[in-house]
């Protein structure tokens, strides 16, 4: 399988890693022969149709931070739609950084892989928190799928859990923390006692939190998740203007010490119950929801099955990165299926 | 404050005086608090004369366009002249009206080159009736000091697959980019106007959208940019009981129900085609048909809410002219999985539309109803392809019926409606030749002699009492 990668940050260079370690076993099992045939990034692209040497590509990142420097194929310059455009590709992977006000590059990006007949994985939630239903509609129209199992819970599959493990029953609501970052600073603030801007700080030192940590803690990551948890699972037609959101940068030490004398404690909750919102909520402390520092914890309350929780880490590149390789093997086999029916 | 879409067809956009009152009437209204967005069809009679202008140019005859050129810019020059006053708002639309022009004698000279029309290029022609329109109208709103902007329905952001000629739009799509393009328009109260009938595909490609495509560009503009109502501006007051050229004292229809109004479409040219509806059924928005030269009345409301009048279980009759039937007999029909699909396959393939059809347990004889015109080709095409096989013994016709069709969502559960209808129509000695009825139980329609056809039409008027008291 033929594919061009686009946005070649740490997600994006953790699957050149995975793919170049995990080459043997992905064949052995799965019948899985990725060629990436492109990779783009903000500085232009390496192109070989035959599939680049991710090893030396990944070398060439680091040492030269840009791919477009490769010495088979380096193009400076090059435009990603130019490349989605031009160079011949059965899956496009899409993980250019979030960004909510308009979803560009990400967008066009999408957009064009799907015009020009290719199926699409994403991680980025920018796209689909603008405009979900509209890249659905496009992905069909063009007969191609769109994936993005990591936008939500990273490695964790969240979305498969719900749309597949729960098929045939009624998901009634999600409640979810969707945010490792602000978790962990919850987590410390009510453990250790921080004020909001140390545990911060100690988020920052640590990676957890970017130098602009605005998408986390005023709650837009989680709400952009709760826009693609409600497109996909529940079937509503909603983007991030309808979700009403509110984060943590104001939250007070007393809120938490009150809270923890009458045995519960606060987290940022996105929930998709009735409306769409994401807002700090009192938890029970032995809410199966309830979980400590970066990891991430989704609820469903199904019409049958009723409650379960999935918990695991929400965020890092070689996490999220075992997500686009799941959704590849996905598309592998929906292709499959379709060329020997 | 209330969002309304209003679309005005060709007549409403006929001449610059009506351009001008157009202009008058959105000004009215903007001035009530109303946030306004405003589609176009082609000036009235345009959209034939670029089709007649592509079959000639599919023919390589080259030498009309020059004169074929000229008439569409004196009717468009002289209808911004009129509609618009300020000399330099004037000068403006003209050389975008010249602009256009020049273009569509470019496409037409492209045709004759190639002597060859797809429906890709028809479509692109066609598409430049709304197109000269839409500069007018706006012009005309600024003239009368409203802030305006107008946009093609491709510029617009109305995106459909690529069924050149009939497309579908991607409302998801669709309303996505006209939200991003359109919603801030109307937040600023700048009134957008914006061509009807035509959008494009994915990749840009210009295509129309069918039969009703203005008004649908209006129920889609009013879905997708969640409009409190949706106006359609016409020059009739709304839909009516009966054509008030049978029935005069026939009585405007206040409202009706989305299905009830889908029903209508065969009751002529002013209903709303239901692919039109469509958009505004599944948002939920009411739809208005209103009047441009009677503003005063308020017009055919259809909407969802619409409470039915349990009385009132047939609510219009309709009569369906230059319609032939056909009969098609065979013992050998009779029990035979599949017959009757023969008859269709070979009537579809050959692009004859059945407008109603009827048969009888016995199986022995099927009739159904097509357009008059299609006749001849329709005989023909069934005796070739089925006279001579065991199955089918006739094939018969009448041309000189007419079909009548009542309409009312009440018939629904309601007994005794079909024994009112015929009593009715036998109490005037008129003889019933065909019957149909769909299990949906919104319509009953029937076929009489085409001389009876108005006499019946007049007889289940007043059985129901549909006539103003």
């Amino acid at each position: 399988m033929r594919i061009i990668l686009v946005g070649y940050g740490v997600v994006g260079q953790s699957l050149t890693y995975i793919l170049s370690h995990s080459r043997l076993s992905n064949l052995k099992e799965y019948g899985f022969n990725p060629r990436v045939v492109a990779i783009v990034d903000r500085k232009g692209a390496a192109i070989d149709s035959k599939g680049l040497n991710l090893r030396e590509v990944l070398r060439v990142k680091k040492e030269k931070g840009t791919v477009s420097v490769y010495p088979r194929g380096g193009k400076p310059g090059i435009g990603s739609l130019e490349v989605i455009e031009t160079v011949e590709a059965e899956v496009l992977v899409e993980t250019t950084p979030t960004n909510i006000e308009n979803g560009e590059p990400g967008l066009s990006n999408i957009k064009t892989g799907f015009k020009s007949g290719k199926h699409v994985v994403t991680t980025n939630k920018g796209p689909l928190a603008i405009a979900f239903p509209a890249l659905c509609e496009l992905a069909d129209y063009n007969k191609v799928n769109l994936r993005f199992s990591g936008t939500v819970g990273g490695g964790t599959p969240v979305l498969e859990f719900a749309k597949k493990c729960l098929l045939g029953d009624k998901i009634n609501s999600i409640h979810g923390i969707l945010n490792g970052t602000t978790n962990y600073i919850l987590s410390e603030m009510e453990d250790k006692g921080l004020s909001f801007q140390q545990a911060l700080d100690r988020a920052k030192q640590l990676g957890y939190a970017e130098t602009d940590p605005s998408m986390d803690i005023d709650g837009i990551d989680p709400a952009c998740k709760v826009v693609i948890m409600a497109n996909w699972i529940m079937g509503k037609k909603i983007t991030l203007k309808d979700v009403k959101f509110k984060g943590i940068r104001n939250i007070a030490l007393e809120t938490l010490s009150e809270a923890t004398k009458r045995g519960k404690t606060v987290k940022l909750v996105g929930s998709i119950d009735g409306d769409c919102k994401v807002e700090p909520t009192e938890l029970h402390r032995y809410d199966p929801l309830c979980v400590s520092g970066v990891l991430n914890a989704v609820k469903f309350v199904s019409e049958f099955a009723g409650e379960e929780t999935i918990i695991g880490r929400g965020a890092g590149g070689k996490e999220t990165a075992s997500a686009i390789l799941r959704d590849m093997l996905d598309i592998r086999h929906n292709l499959a299926n379709k060329l020997l029916s | 404050m209330k969002k309304v879409i209003m679309k005005f067809g060709g007549t409403s956009v006929a001449t610059g005086e009506k351009i001008k009152n157009l202009a008058r009437l959105v000004a009215d209204y903007a001035r009530q608090d109303y946030t306004i967005a405003i589609v176009v069809s082609a000036l009235d009679g345009i959209t034939e004369q670029l089709i007649e202008a592509t079959e000639k140019a599919e023919k390589g005859k080259a030498d009309f366009i020059h004169l074929f050129k000229q008439q569409i810019l004196e009717r468009h020059f002289k209808a911004a002249k009129v509609a618009i006053e300020n000399k330099k708002i004037l000068k403006e639309i003209q050389d975008v009206i010249q602009a256009i022009v020049d273009e569509l004698e470019k496409v037409l000279i492209g045709i004759c080159y190639l002597k060859e029309l797809t429906p890709k290029s028809s479509d692109y022609v066609l598409s430049f009736g709304e197109r000269l329109a839409a500069p007018i109208v706006y012009g005309a709103l600024r003239d009368v000091r409203l802030k305006t902007q107008y946009f093609s329905g491709k510029e617009a952001g109305i995106v459909t697959d690529s069924n050149f000629g009939e497309a579908s739009p991607l409302m998801d799509v669709t309303t996505h980019q006209l939200k991003e393009r359109i919603e801030p328009l109307l937040e600023d109260r700048i009134i957008p106007v914006v061509t009807g009938f035509i959008a494009a595909t994915q990749e840009g490609v210009i295509t129309t959208l069918g039969r009703g495509g203005s008004d649908q560009t209006g129920t889609i503009l009013g879905a997708a940019l969640a409009a409190d109502e949706i106006w359609i501006w016409t020059d009739v007051d709304g839909l009516m009981t009966a054509d008030p050229r049978i029935v005069p004292n026939a009585k405007l229809l206040h409202e009706l129900s989305y299905q009830e109004a889908a029903e209508m479409a065969i009751f002529g040219a002013k209903a709303m085609h239901p692919k039109a509806l469509e958009p505004a059924v599944k948002s939920e928005i009411p739809v208005r048909i209103r009047n441009v030269t009677n503003p005063g009345s308020p017009g055919t409301l259809i909407w969802k809410n619409h409470v039915a009048d349990k009385a009132q279980v047939v609510k219009a009759v309709a009569l369906i002219g230059d319609v032939a039937m056909i009969n098609v007999t065979g013992s050998g029909m009779v029990g035979v999985p599949g017959s009757y699909a023969k008859i269709l396959e070979v009537l579809g393939k050959n692009s004859i539309n059945v407008m109603m059809i009827s048969t009888a347990v016995s199986e022995a004889n099927i009739s159904f109803i097509i357009r008059r015109n299609l006749l001849e080709r329709a005989l023909s095409t069934l005796e070739i392809a089925l006279l001579g096989k065991n199955a089918f013994t006739q094939v018969s016709y009448e041309d000189d019926v007419c079909v009548i069709a009542t309409m009312g969502a009440q018939m629904k559960g309601t007994k005794g409606v079909a024994s009112r209808i015929f009593t009715a129509v036998a109490k005037r000695g008129i003889n019933v030749r065909m019957i149909a009825q769909g299990s949906s139980e919104l319509n009953i329609s029937f076929v009489v002699k085409e001389e009876d056809g108005e006499e019946t039409v007049r007889a289940i008027h007043e059985e129901f009492e549909l006539y103003e008291n």
